[in-house]
């Protein structure tokens, strides 16, 4: 895996779109939240004082990092398609295999992204929910509600199996890159809410809804008016059961199909 | 024991059958040259043996062991297409492929200059020109300096020049006894560096083996005189005649039932009375025996 590694790296060592891209993926982590963060201090004060706490004091600051950068996994998601189609589009998948490597060292290697990216979401989350935390929050320090960072966790993680599937089934960057957005950002929402208008809580178990079903934002979320939710449990589980089905249908292209 | 042996490999794209019932063995120290005309299967046949695709039927082996990326890394190969990183210099890319093969990056100046190429050695690979491309996919196939090449149109994109560079590269490499494998549909190249070929048609075998067995080309002797209508009677009753056709230039080629020297011959036709202005033994060419071959 290690060798793997290194090869990974040097691909990608002098390739300025994704330092750029990556760039842009992690300082948009702390960007948004300064945003989000500058509009729930402008909430009047008599409305602060209902709600009893600020969404970026501990122990709440896990949770409203969490649920702000869950909007923003599709462009650690648009780096993955970019590494993975560029494979395609140069035929260097194919080499790959012919120079040596099993087909499976081949998935692994575009794994190896996926766990990366997601860790380095993670890490980069945790640092963010520290700093607005201590710079921003009036509260002591509480590790309370971390697990929801565990959650983002796993929906990047999610988000990037299913950007691997879609970049290895469509093979060219830009109808991939349309196919991912247009599914993450307009179809799963549209059959979310159609699904829970006419069947009820089954809607939240679309494979991206089950993330966001487990990420509301902290005591606004809970104020919208929604369906009856299930325990987070099924969510979880449905969500660890889609990253298992994507990675299952990717072993299976990249085994089994012609290159 | 065959470098590669392959034993009844199919392969269909949805109606069309590229590869039927393929077999045939590699002998090590071989420069075997897969022909065909295009579509014949040969690109198939080497993207299966490098696991790019798939066979639907028949299996192979590869230095008489189960086909795996430890054989391959050990194999050098030019499939098709230069496949590298656009954005990578040549060297990056090579660097790449080191990894890949686990061989040492100190072999890639040597390759580079073998390929030319060492004065753009730090240029992206999406500025190369064709030939420049191809010129690093040898060198890709070069590095680590392995015992068997699997080349596909090794000289595809080449100017002249590069063409017979190549061509004497895989005589070199024939020589310091390397196995090259060679998909070829230019008969000249085959011509000058194979020591054996298998020929495909649609995706069947018609033969395979050394050069020689498997193209039958038979001599013959191209006769001219002064007066080429009484010579083809004279030659027409040289007990050894078998057949004989005319070219457009009005010479005599004919062919004997059994070798016949120039020389008894200038003296058989002298004693008839002919005196010959023209005699050259020759041979059919590979081309011609290729297309008699593919063609029936």
């Amino acid at each position: 895996m290690l060798q793997i590694i290194k090869i990974e790296w040097l691909k990608v060592k002098t390739y300025r779109t994704f330092w750029i891209l990556l760039g842009l993926a992690v300082i948009i982590i702390p960007a948004s939240n300064l945003l989000v963060q500058d509009i729930t201090s402008r909430i009047p004060k008599q409305v602060q004082s209902l709600l009893g706490t600020s969404a970026y004091d501990f122990p709440l600051v896990w949770q409203s990092v969490a649920n702000v950068n869950s909007y923003t996994s599709a462009i650690f998601a648009l780096l993955l398609l970019t590494l993975v189609t560029n494979e395609f589009t140069f035929k260097t998948h194919r080499q790959n295999v012919i120079d040596g490597w099993e087909r499976k060292d081949f998935v692994f290697s575009k794994l190896f992204w996926v766990l990366a990216l997601s860790v380095l979401a993670f890490v980069v989350s945790v640092l963010t929910a520290l700093f607005f935390g201590f710079f921003y929050g009036t509260s002591a320090f509480n590790m309370e509600g971390f697990y929801y960072l565990g959650y983002y966790f796993l929906q990047i993680l999610l988000s990037l199996c299913l950007a691997l599937l879609t970049g290895i089934l469509v093979k060219r960057a830009g109808l991939a890159i349309v196919l991912y957005l247009g599914y993450v950002m307009i179809f799963e929402q549209l059959l979310v809410v159609t699904l829970k208008r006419f069947w009820g809580s089954v809607g939240g178990l679309l494979p991206l809804q089950t993330a966001d079903e487990l990420l509301p934002f902290p005591l606004i979320g809970k104020m919208l008016p929604g369906v009856q939710q299930y325990d987070n449990m099924v969510y979880l589980i449905a969500l660890l059961g889609y990253i298992a089905v994507a990675l299952w249908l990717i072993f299976r292209r990249l085994l089994k199909a012609d290159l | 024991m065959p470098i590669l042996s392959l034993q009844n490999i199919s392969k269909k794209y949805g109606p069309v059958q590229a590869l039927s019932q393929v077999s045939f063995d590699v002998p090590p120290g071989s420069v075997f040259g897969i022909l065909g005309p295009n579509g014949s299967g040969k690109t198939t046949l080497l993207s299966i043996v490098t696991d790019v695709l798939s066979a639907d039927e028949g299996s192979f082996t590869l230095f008489d062991q189960q086909p795996s990326a430890k054989q391959r890394r050990n194999i050098g190969t030019l499939l098709e297409t230069p496949n590298f990183y656009h954005y990578l210099s040549a060297y990056r890319n090579l660097q790449v492929v080191a990894g890949i093969k686990q061989r040492s990056e100190e072999d890639i100046p040597r390759v580079l200059e073998l390929a030319g190429l060492t004065a753009r050695q730090h240029s992206a690979f999406k500025t190369y020109s064709l030939g420049m491309k191809q010129r690093l996919a040898i060198a890709s196939a070069l590095l680590g300096d392995p015992d068997v090449l699997i080349l596909d149109e090794p000289s595809n994109g080449l100017d002249p020049v590069g063409i017979s560079e190549v061509r004497t590269l895989v005589k070199q490499l024939a020589q310091a006894g390397k196995t090259i494998i060679m998909a070829s549909h230019l008969l000249d190249e085959v011509e000058k560096v194979c020591t054996h070929v298998a020929i495909l048609r649609k995706g069947k075998l018609l033969l395979s083996g050394p050069v020689n067995a498997v193209i039958t080309r038979d001599d013959f002797l191209e006769v001219g005189s002064a007066d080429n209508k009484a010579l083809k009677g004279v030659i027409e009753k040289h007990p050894a005649f078998l057949q004989l056709s005319v070219t457009p230039e009005g010479l005599l080629q004919v062919i004997f039932k059994e070798p016949v020297d120039p020389a008894a011959l200038n003296n058989w036709c002298s004693q008839q009375g002919i005196w010959l202005s023209h005699l050259q033994v020759r041979r059919k060419s590979l081309e011609t025996a290729f297309l008699e071959l593919t063609n029936n």
